[in-house]
């Protein structure tokens, strides 16, 4: 087909070619061009919403890390982790268990460990055996102290023992010392920061004060407790 | 009066006609065209200004991400003091089933027995051994044991596993105590 018959045909049929052209020209823009563009333009601006909406939270999430007192934050780290550690802490459950039985009025005969017993809810703990001599009246008094004391510990048995009409008596307690391993996770990056509450601040506050209070008499406890000879040889 | 007289032969009036529709829909589409072109190039300007506010977003929180990281030593004493403290909540101050017991006890024994041992195991049951004048106060400290309102719903069961009559009249009892 030569041009000048191409040029007669569509001067015939111009009124029919001319707008399937437009037609199709339209069909092909719309599919090709503007449809995909506003699909697009459409999913881009959920993702930029929610990328506003994350970099919003880091952004607060930022200005209220930098609003804690650093040094506030590592005394308050220290009581809690003086309360609950994250590991076994032997030497410190012995200095207060004696602080504690002394202060009660009681004498600690014996203070053993033994192996504790899984909780279950991700603390664990260890078993410490303690054979107290003392004034019957004490004991509750030994007990409250135990179950409130600053250092997380809980009586699992309790035996008593004694002569009629003694006013002292013997126990062996059995005490568990709970302890929690340090958290492998510490936060992703890009979870919310909780917040303390004003019960979590109290009990930082009572715990504070109760280490306080132990520190306080454990010098005098010192005196009174029973410590043996200060010269063995004599 | 005005009269309009067409003395054009009726083809070229026909052609004519022809002419004028054609150029119609050649506007009508030259239209249709520029108006399509222009959604297009709408469409591709709006995507380009797009992506550059996703890219400055994604900077924003980039950087916001980096100054987090800075903090993490603060995040993870706050993480770590969150999730100790739930714990020292849960068990602090919270008596567990022996001590409970054991005040328990110390509430309902009468004053007229004397005992000599508590045992009070894991399970919180309590085994105790007591001296006691008179039967009436055995009976009494049975009772407050097996009663709800005296017991404080602790006691599930109450035995009496020896009971001994000494010659100077007194009575050696051992009772177990289930705690529920």
């Amino acid at each position: 087909m030569k041009k000048k018959d191409l040029i007669e045909f569509y001067s015939i049929h111009k009124l029919k070619i001319f707008p399937l052209i437009v037609a199709l020209s339209s069909l092909f823009l719309s599919i090709f061009v503007i449809y995909p563009q506003v699909v697009k333009l459409i999913s881009n601006q959920e993702a930029i919403g929610s990328l506003n909406k994350k970099s919003q939270l880091l952004e607060t999430k930022v200005i209220a890390l930098q609003s804690y007192d650093i040094e506030e934050l590592s005394r308050k780290l220290g009581i809690i982790l003086e309360s609950l550690p994250p590991d076994k802490d032997y030497g410190n459950i012995l200095g207060l268990l004696q602080r504690l039985t002394v202060n009660s009025g009681f004498s600690a005969n014996l203070i053993s460990f033994t192996k504790g017993t899984g909780d279950g809810a991700g603390v664990s703990n260890y078993g410490v055996q303690m054979s107290v001599k003392g004034f019957r009246d004490n004991f509750q008094t030994l007990l409250d102290s135990l179950e409130n004391s600053s250092r997380l510990v809980r009586i699992n048995k309790i035996e008593v023992s004694s002569r009629t009409n003694s006013p002292t008596l013997e126990s062996s307690l059995g005490i568990e010392a709970l302890y929690e391993g340090m958290p492998k996770n510490v936060g992703e990056v890009d979870s919310s920061l909780p917040e303390f509450s004003q019960k979590d601040e109290e009990l930082i506050k009572e715990l504070a004060e109760l280490e306080q209070a132990i520190l306080a008499t454990s010098s005098s406890s010192a005196v009174q407790s029973p410590r043996g000879k200060s010269n063995p040889f004599e | 009066m005005k009269i309009s007289i067409n003395l054009l032969p009726p083809e070229l009036i026909t052609k004519e006609l022809k002419k004028a529709n054609f150029y119609k829909i050649q506007l009508a589409g030259i239209v249709i065209i520029l108006t399509m072109v222009f959604l297009a190039s709408l469409s591709v300007a709006l995507r380009i200004l797009q992506s550059r506010s996703i890219l400055s977003i994604q900077a924003r929180v980039t950087e916001a991400r980096q100054k987090v990281s800075d903090l993490k030593d603060t995040q993870a004493a706050i993480m770590i003091l969150k999730s100790r403290l739930a714990v020292v909540d849960k068990y602090w101050g919270e008596s567990t089933n022996q001590t409970l017991m054991y005040k328990l006890m110390g509430k309902i024994i009468p004053e007229d027995i004397t005992v000599n041992t508590i045992t009070i195991d894991q399970k919180g049951d309590v085994s105790l051994t007591a001296l006691v004048s008179d039967t009436l106060s055995l009976d009494n400290f049975i009772e407050k044991l097996t009663d709800k309102d005296s017991n404080e719903g602790r006691v599930s069961q109450v035995s009496i596993e020896n009971l001994n009559r000494s010659r100077d009249g007194l009575y050696r009892v051992g009772i177990i105590i289930k705690s529920k």
